[in-house]
């Protein structure tokens, strides 16, 4: 059995909005993330798929403490993580980093890359100048840049070399695990395959975990050993990535997959799609029952009574959803 | 047949004080009436302003057509007067944006936006203009038109505001959409359903349409011809089986095989090296020497000549036949 680096679990992200001007009365909550529960094994990739609004990014942003969760636990390496104060959680921050997606605005244009390194080893770790150095340089090998880039400032790099500088900063810090928010979508397609290899070859030769948040099914199959599938702020569907391919049981999780474009005209114009109508609600008024009934094709009335909980459905198969339940009950 | 629009050797540079940016460079293709053209490229490869320039939406200065032409039916658009374009632009041409919020009218009511093209140029009062754009609104399946005519752009979600462009594009039957990254912004179950949308009225009107996108699998989808572009040249252009199984460009070949698949296994991507060229700074060779792994001594300083395979087929390279 492999060991669990990261468990979290019914974790809740409830952000407060004020509906109105000048009206303290009513307060309501756009529950971006709404009790996700996930554990991320040592070495292994996890996607994290979803449309815009789903809530990928609020989970991602929530574990690693960027946003303040409402309610559920992050444990890191067994650590309760969102319990941790000061200096200790100064300390257990050096082991979860975080990749952004857009790296013009992830760094600092007035600091040098040497600058931009070296600040989160200020930040978390005393180190002397010699060793300080040597983190960086070890860094900056990794994802393929020279020494000398080390003078220059972000500008003067293009945007596949900018997400290099960003992987960098996550790595001097020496993390166990990376938690990589749609870090290729800003970038163009041929540089897009440079930038996953080299989070792949990274993980492999560090034997990092990493949590790899993307719209993008094709991307987060290629890179990712298990998908989890989000929509509106909840998991429909956990499997290893293959299978959740070739066989999507979630109702949701089968229209996404047959709504990726194939670059592959004869293939692309035979295959049949599993057409969903309209599109995501608003998580401010989600609908009640099953998140998903509004747009579902299996959609019964029970589904828009009662939500469905994620349950086991075959070997690592997770799924929630009652018609998907109810076919596995007659089998 | 005839070309609905035919464009040949298409020059726009932007003559700005730092230097000309070639943005697009020799570039030619042309569709039928019911024919869907992709255009592929990444950013900057000059796929928006080689439709932005034949439809004269661009300043001039900054930009100046330096040579080509672009026939529509009987009139050249690169030579036409501001007002001749205007009579063919939302009218017989229409576009469709990536961001269907930036383009509509925030203050206005979509109704008052879906008549005016009509008005305009059809000649209809307010009351049959309305009428019309009631219907056009159910044809993309917006299903309470009558109420969307008196909703704002921002009472509506990303999908739907890009139904009403779509409407809005529609209303005047044109004979050719433009369709810029029309559903880059969308979710991809949304995307199949504009995309699917787009199909059908297509196969309804017969309109012909150019379709911008970097998506691979988009254009294999709904492309009947593909124009590959790359810094502003042409590299490659034939039908979308001759793009995506007869390849004869290192460039087009080299993204599909970087282009990570929903439908296949690999266990790496072979990527692309560096990044593309600054537009500012291209010699007179290929674009894609740099970064190409075929590339001969002759590409540094030469861009090839059109070489074509079969009839419908051409590509721009100096290899004789691209190694499979």
């Amino acid at each position: 059995m492999s060991t669990t680096v990261l468990s979290v679990q019914n974790l809740k992200v409830h952000y407060p909005v004020r509906k109105g001007f000048l009206n303290f009365s009513e307060r309501k909550f756009l529950k971006a993330v709404d009790g996700v529960t996930i554990e991320l094994a040592k070495g292994e990739t996890l996607g994290l798929v979803g449309e815009s609004g789903c809530g990928k990014s609020s989970l991602g942003r929530a574990i690693i403490r960027l946003n303040k969760p409402t309610a559920g636990h992050v444990q890191i390496n067994g650590v309760d993580f969102l319990a941790l104060k000061g200096e200790k959680l100064r300390r257990a921050r050096t082991d979860i980093q975080m990749i952004f997606q857009d790296p013009y605005g992830s760094l600092d244009p007035r600091m040098t890359v040497h600058e931009i390194l070296s600040e989160p080893l200020q930040a978390h770790l005393k180190l002397s100048r010699k060793e300080m150095d040597l983190r960086i340089r070890q860094a900056l090998a990794r994802v393929s840049l020279r020494d000398r880039a080390l003078k220059k400032y972000p500008h003067e790099f293009s945007g596949g070399q900018r997400q290099r500088i960003a992987i960098a900063r996550a790595l001097v810090l020496e993390p166990k695990i990376l938690i990589a928010d749609e870090p290729v979508s800003s970038l163009d397609v041929s540089v897009q395959a440079e930038i996953l290899n080299l989070l792949k070859e990274i993980k492999d030769d560090l034997g990092l975990s990493m949590i790899f948040i993307a719209h993008n099914l094709s991307v987060v199959k290629y890179i990712s050993d298990r998908i989890a599938v989000m929509y509106l702020g909840k998991i429909v569907e956990i499997g290893d990535r293959q299978s959740l391919y070739q066989s999507p049981q979630h109702p949701y999780t089968q229209a996404l997959v047959s709504a990726v474009p194939i670059p592959d005209p004869k293939l692309e114009r035979t295959r049949q799609r599993i057409a969903v109508t309209g599109e995501l609600p608003s998580p401010m008024n989600p609908p009640k029952g099953c998140a998903f009934n509004t747009r579902c094709p299996l959609a019964v009335d029970r589904c828009r009574e009662q939500a469905p909980a994620l349950e086991t459905f075959s070997d690592g198969r997770w799924v929630s959803c009652f018609e998907v339940e109810k076919k596995k009950a007659a089998n | 047949m005839a070309p609905i629009l035919d464009v040949r050797n298409l020059k726009a540079h932007f003559h700005t004080r730092r230097g000309v940016v070639r943005a697009v460079d020799g570039i030619g293709f042309s569709l039928e009436k019911g024919e869907t053209l992709g255009i592929v490229g990444e950013s900057g490869s000059g796929k928006s302003v080689t439709q932005l320039s034949i439809l004269g939406l661009l300043p001039t200065p900054p930009l100046k057509i330096e040579s080509g032409e672009a026939l529509f039916g009987g009139m050249d658009l690169l030579k036409a007067s501001p007002s001749q374009l205007r009579s063919v632009r939302g009218n017989k041409i229409s576009m469709i944006f990536q961001e269907p919020m930036t383009s509509l009218n925030p203050y206005l009511k979509v109704g008052t936006q879906l008549v005016e093209p009509l008005v305009q140029h059809r000649n209809l009062t307010k009351k049959e203009a309305w009428a019309k754009a009631v219907v056009s609104l159910e044809k993309v399946g917006i299903a309470d038109a009558k109420s969307a005519m008196n909703s704002y752009p921002h009472e509506f979600s990303g999908g739907m505001r890009q139904r009403v462009m779509i409407a809005m594009a529609l209303t005047t039957d044109p004979e050719l959409l433009i369709a810029d990254e029309p559903t880059t912004a969308l979710d991809v179950t949304v995307q199949a359903q504009i995309l699917d949308l787009l199909k059908s009225l297509q196969k309804e009107t017969g309109m012909a349409i150019i379709l911008i996108t970097h998506d691979l699998g988009v254009v294999a989808g709904m492309a009947d011809r593909v124009l590959v572009m790359y810094a502003g040249k042409a590299f490659e252009y034939g039908t979308t089986e001759d793009i995506f199984y007869r390849s004869q460009h290192p460039y087009t070949s080299a993204l599909l095989r970087s282009t990570p698949r929903l439908d296949t296994e690999v266990g790496s991507l072979p990527p692309i090296g560096g990044s593309p060229p600054d537009l500012m700074r291209l010699t007179g060779g290929c674009p894609f020497y740099e970064r190409c792994s075929v590339r001969l001594d002759d590409c540094k300083e030469i861009f090839p000549e059109v070489k074509t395979f079969a009839n419908t087929h051409r590509s721009y390279c100096h290899l004789k036949e691209l190694p499979q």
